[in-house]
C-alpha cells in the first residue's frame, strides 16, 4: 500500500517536472520572440565561432573578434540590434537563403565566390600560408611533397587548391600532397597538427598570426605564401538595399578612423585594405544566378558519396563486431559475485552513457599525444573512430544484456545445475540462446541509432557519409547531395529493421 | 543401501531459523513423503538436499559418500568437481517444470546425457524415446515445452530427470502447479515408478497419493520433523497434535 503510494507519488512528481520544464521552455522562446520583435531591427552576423581574430569565443565565452567588433560599431550606428550567430560552416548557404542570417562576415573569402553572393568591398586582404611545428624540417612549400596538408573543409585555403579558380601552380602543389586533410575547424587542424596526423596547415595569414601567438610558439610560418585572396561580407545573392547600408556605414567607419582603430585593436593593420574611396562592386551577372560550376545529377552525387557510404559501413560493421563481445565481457564484469569488480562496470558505463560520444571521440583520438606524447599516423584517425564507437555501444550492450540475462527465470539456472552443468555450459546452452531472443529489441534500437551515429565520425575529420554529403553540398551550393545522404541512412536502416525482423521471427519458435 | 543421509542440518535464511537440526535418511527403493504446512521447511530441506541452497551446518551424504560435513559449526563441501560426482545420484522435479524452452522434447531429455554424461548419442535417444513412451508423449518428441500442455511437460520433466540414471528422485511439489484431473496422469506416472522400485522423496500435498504409495511418511512443522512412520500410522492414526491438526484441516 505504501509501496503504491510512493509510487504515484514519484510519478506525479515526474509529471510535473515535465510538464513544468515544457512550460518553462514554451515562456523563454516566446519571451525572446516577443522581445526580438518588439525592440529595434536585428542584424544576424553568420560566423564560424572558431576563426579567431574575425570571429570566435573569448575566454570569457563571449563571442568576439575584429569582424564582430566592426558588425557591432555598424549596428550600433544604423540603431540595430547585432545578432551573433554562430554558424556551421559547411551550412553556412542553407543559413543565407533560409534567412535565418542576414550576412557571412567572418573572414569570408571572395575570391571564387564573386558570382554567388552580393558582395561588400574587400576589406581585408589575405593571404594563405602554411603553418607547420616549430620542430618541423619543411620549409618551404617544395618540402611539402608526400605529406599530409590540412585545410578547413569549404575554406579559402581549400579553394585554393581544389577550387575551380585555383592556379595551375597551386593545383600541382595539391598534387604533390599525400593527403590533402579536410578538418571541420582550426582547433581539430592543430590538435591533428600537434599529434602528428598531419603535418602542415593551410590556412588565413591573420588567423595564422593569432593561431602562432596564442599558441606559446609552438608552431611557425613559412615564408613562401600559398596564394592571395580578398575577405568581403556576404549577402544573400540580390539583397544589395542591406548591402548598401553596411557598405556606407563601413566606409564612413573607415572616414572617421574607428575602422583603422578596431583594425589595430586586432593587430590586422597591416592586412586590411579597405580605403575611404572605395566604392562597392558593380553586381556581376545578377541574372546569371547559376555558378560556372556544372551541377552534378542525382546519380554522379551519389557516386561521389559512394567512399563515404563505404566508410559509414565499415564504422558500422566494425563496431558491432567488437562492441557486442566487448559488452557481454562488461556484462561479466558488471555482474560479478565481488563488489569492488562490479563498481568497475558501474563507473565504466555511468561515464559511457553519462558524455557526449564527441567528445569520447576526441578524447580516445587526441589522448594518446596529449597525456603520452606519443605521434600520432593519419591512419590512426579511422582506429579512433572505431575505439571510441566500440567502447561507448558496449557499454549499452553491456546493459541491455544484463536485462536479458537476468530476466531468464532462475528455475533454468537450477534446473540446469541438478542436470550436471557447469556455470558456464549453462550460460553457453541455456541462458544465452534465450538471453539473445529476449534482447533482439532492444538491440535493433541500438543497431539503428549506431548507423546514425556513424556520422559522428567527422569530429575526428574522418570523411564519414555525412561529412561528404555536407562538403559536396556546400562545393554545390545544393541541398541535393544531404538529400541523398538521408536517403543512404533511410534505406540502410530499413534493411537493419528488415533483417532484425527477419532474425526476430526466425526465434519464434518457442516462448 | 542407504542412499541419503542427512544429519542434524540446519539452515537460516537472515537470522530467522528454517530448518532445525532436521535428520532422515533414505533406502534404496524407499519412497518417503514429506507434508506439512507451507513454511514448514519441506521445500527448503529438498532444495538443502540437492543442494539448490547451502546448509548452515550438518552431514550429508549419499551411497555413502559424504557431500558435507560440518567443522566449528560450519559447513563444508567437498571441491566442486566432487560434487558434480555426487550430484549423479539424484534427480529433481520442479513444481514449475523448468524445462528449457529452446529445446524440443527429445532434446531436453537428451541434451545433459550426451554433453555432461557423455554417453553414446544413439543409445542415449533410444532411452529418451523408451522414457517418452513410458510418460505418454511418444508423438512429442519434436515439439518445444511451450506446445505442450502443464501435464505434458512435467511428464517431460520427469523423464528428463530419468534419462541421468540417478538412483533416487526427488518431486518438489510435482503437482501444485497443475489442474485435478491432470494430476491424476502425473501421480499414475510417478505410481509407476514407485512400483518400479525407483527410489523416491516427494515433498507433496496430496495425502491420498502419499498414503497409497509411500513406505514412509514424514510430517513436518516449523523447521523440524514432527512425526514420521508408515502412512498407515502418521496419516490415518497421528499421534502428534500438529499432525493431527494439520491433518483435519486438510479433510475440511
Amino acid at each position: 500500500m505504501t509501496d503504491n503510494k510512493s509510487k504515484r507519488k514519484i510519478s506525479r512528481l515526474l509529471c510535473f517536472m515535465l510538464v513544468f520544464s515544457a512550460v518553462l521552455s514554451i515562456i523563454v522562446q516566446t519571451g525572446t520572440i516577443v522581445s526580438a520583435a518588439e525592440d529595434k531591427k536585428t542584424f544576424t552576423v553568420g560566423f564560424d565561432a572558431s576563426f579567431p581574430p574575425y570571429g570566435y569565443k573569448d575566454d570569457n565565452g563571449e563571442y568576439v573578434g575584429f569582424d564582430l567588433d566592426l558588425a557591432q560599431e555598424v549596428c550600433d550606428r544604423n540603431g540595430w540590434k547585432l545578432v551573433k550567430q554562430p554558424i556551421d560552416w559547411d551550412s553556412k548557404d542553407m543559413e543565407l537563403n533560409s534567412g535565418s542570417i542576414d550576412c557571412i562576415w567572418n573572414g569570408f573569402t571572395m575570391n571564387g565566390r564573386e558570382k554567388l553572393y552580393t558582395w561588400s568591398t574587400p576589406y581585408v586582404d589575405n593571404s594563405q600560408v602554411v603553418i607547420v611545428k616549430k620542430d618541423s624540417d619543411i620549409n618551404s612549400l617544395n618540402d611539402l611533397k608526400g605529406k599530409i596538408v590540412a585545410v578547413q573543409a569549404d575554406s579559402s585555403a581549400l579553394a585554393a587548391f581544389t577550387g575551380d579558380d585555383a592556379t595551375d601552380e597551386n593545383k600541382a602543389l595539391a598534387k604533390s600532397f599525400s593527403d590533402l586533410q579536410q578538418v571541420s575547424d582550426y582547433n581539430s587542424a592543430f590538435m591533428n597538427l600537434e599529434s602528428g596526423m598531419v603535418q602542415a596547415i593551410c590556412m588565413d595569414i591573420g588567423v595564422a598570426n593569432y593561431q602562432i601567438s596564442m599558441r606559446e610558439n609552438q608552431f611557425r610560418m613559412l615564408d613562401e605564401h600559398v596564394s592571395s585572396e580578398q575577405y568581403g561580407i556576404g549577402f544573400k545573392k540580390g539583397n544589395t538595399e542591406l548591402r548598401n547600408t553596411v557598405e556606407e556605414t563601413l566606409l564612413a567607419m573607415k572616414q572617421d578612423g574607428k575602422f583603422d582603430e578596431i583594425a589595430k585593436k586586432w593587430q590586422l593593420e597591416s592586412s586590411v585594405c579597405l580605403s575611404a574611396d572605395d566604392k562597392y562592386l558593380d553586381e556581376q551577372g545578377t541574372d546569371d544566378n547559376t555558378s560556372s560550376k556544372a551541377k552534378l545529377n542525382i546519380w554522379q552525387i551519389a557516386t561521389q558519396l559512394g567512399e563515404g557510404m563505404l566508410a559509414t559501413l565499415s564504422i558500422f560493421a566494425l563496431t558491432l563486431v567488437f562492441s557486442l563481445p566487448l559488452g557481454l565481457l562488461l556484462t561479466f564484469i558488471r555482474m560479478s559475485r565481488f563488489k569492488v569488480v562490479q563498481w568497475i562496470a558501474k563507473i565504466y558505463i555511468s561515464i559511457m552513457r553519462g558524455t557526449p560520444l564527441m567528445l569520447q571521440l576526441l578524447v580516445v583520438c587526441y589522448a594518446p599525444y596529449y597525456l603520452f606524447k606519443i605521434d600520432l599516423s593519419n591512419a590512426y584517425r579511422f582506429y579512433a573512430v572505431i575505439i571510441g564507437f566500440s567502447l561507448n555501444y558496449a557499454a549499452y550492450f553491456a546493459e541491455i544484456f544484463r536485462a536479458g540475462i537476468q530476466s531468464i527465470p532462475n528455475g533454468q539456472r537450477e534446473a540446469a545445475q541438478v542436470l550436471g552443468y557447469s556455470r558456464t555450459q549453462t550460460f553457453r546452452k541455456i541462458i544465452f540462446p534465450q538471453m539473445v531472443k529476449r534482447i533482439l529489441p532492444p538491440v535493433t534500437n541500438e543497431v539503428i541509432t549506431l548507423v546514425k551515429d556513424t556520422s559522428l565520425a567527422f569530429a575526428l575529420a574522418f570523411t564519414e557519409l555525412f561529412t561528404l554529403a555536407k562538403q559536396i553540398s556546400s562545393a554545390q551550393a545544393s541541398l541535393l547531395p544531404l538529400f541523398v545522404a538521408g536517403l543512404f541512412y533511410y534505406v540502410f536502416n530499413f534493411i537493419v529493421a528488415f533483417v532484425m525482423e527477419k532474425v526476430e521471427k526466425k526465434m519464434d519458435y518457442y516462448r | 543401501m542407504r542412499i541419503l543421509e542427512i544429519n542434524n542440518l540446519k539452515k537460516s535464511f537472515d537470522k530467522k531459523t528454517v530448518l532445525e537440526d532436521i535428520s532422515m535418511y533414505v533406502d534404496e527403493g524407499e519412497v518417503v513423503s514429506i507434508i506439512g504446512p507451507s513454511g514448514s521447511g519441506k521445500s527448503t530441506l529438498l532444495r538443502c538436499a540437492t543442494f539448490l541452497e547451502n546448509m548452515d551446518s550438518g552431514e550429508l551424504s549419499y551411497c555413502g559418500k559424504k557431500a558435507v560435513t560440518t567443522n566449528d559449526g560450519k559447513a563444508v563441501y567437498l571441491p566442486k568437481k566432487e560434487m558434480r560426482e555426487v550430484q549423479t545420484n539424484f534427480g529433481l522435479v520442479f513444481q514449475n517444470f523448468n524445462l528449457f524452452p529452446h529445446y524440443t522434447v527429445l532434446k531436453n531429455i537428451t541434451d545433459a546425457p550426451i554433453s555432461i554424461q557423455k554417453r553414446d548419442k544413439q543409445e542415449v535417444y533410444d532411452e529418451a524415446r523408451k522414457l517418452l513412451e513410458k510418460v505418454g508423449l511418444s508423438d512429442k518428441e519434436n515439439a518445444y515445452p511451450c506446445e505442450l500442455s502443464g501435464g505434458q511437460q512435467q511428464r517431460v520433466a520427469i523423464a528428463r530427470a530419468l534419462a541421468m540414471n540417478p538412483k533416487m528422485l526427488f518431486f518438489d511439489e510435482p503437482t501444485s502447479a497443475l489442474d485435478p484431473e491432470i494430476t491424476a496422469g502425473i501421480l499414475r506416472v510417478m505410481k509407476g515408478l514407485a512400483e518400479a522400485n525407483m527410489t523416491m522423496v516427494i515433498v507433496t500435498h496430496e495425502i491420498d497419493f502419499a498414503r497409497a504409495v509411500s513406505d514412509r511418511v514424514i510430517f513436518m512443522d516449523g523447521g523440524v520433523i514432527v512425526e514420521q512412520g508408515k502412512p498407515s500410522d502418521v496419516i490415518d492414526n497421528p499421534k502428534n497434535e500438529r499432525t493431527k491438526s494439520f491433518l483435519k484441516k486438510l479433510s475440511v
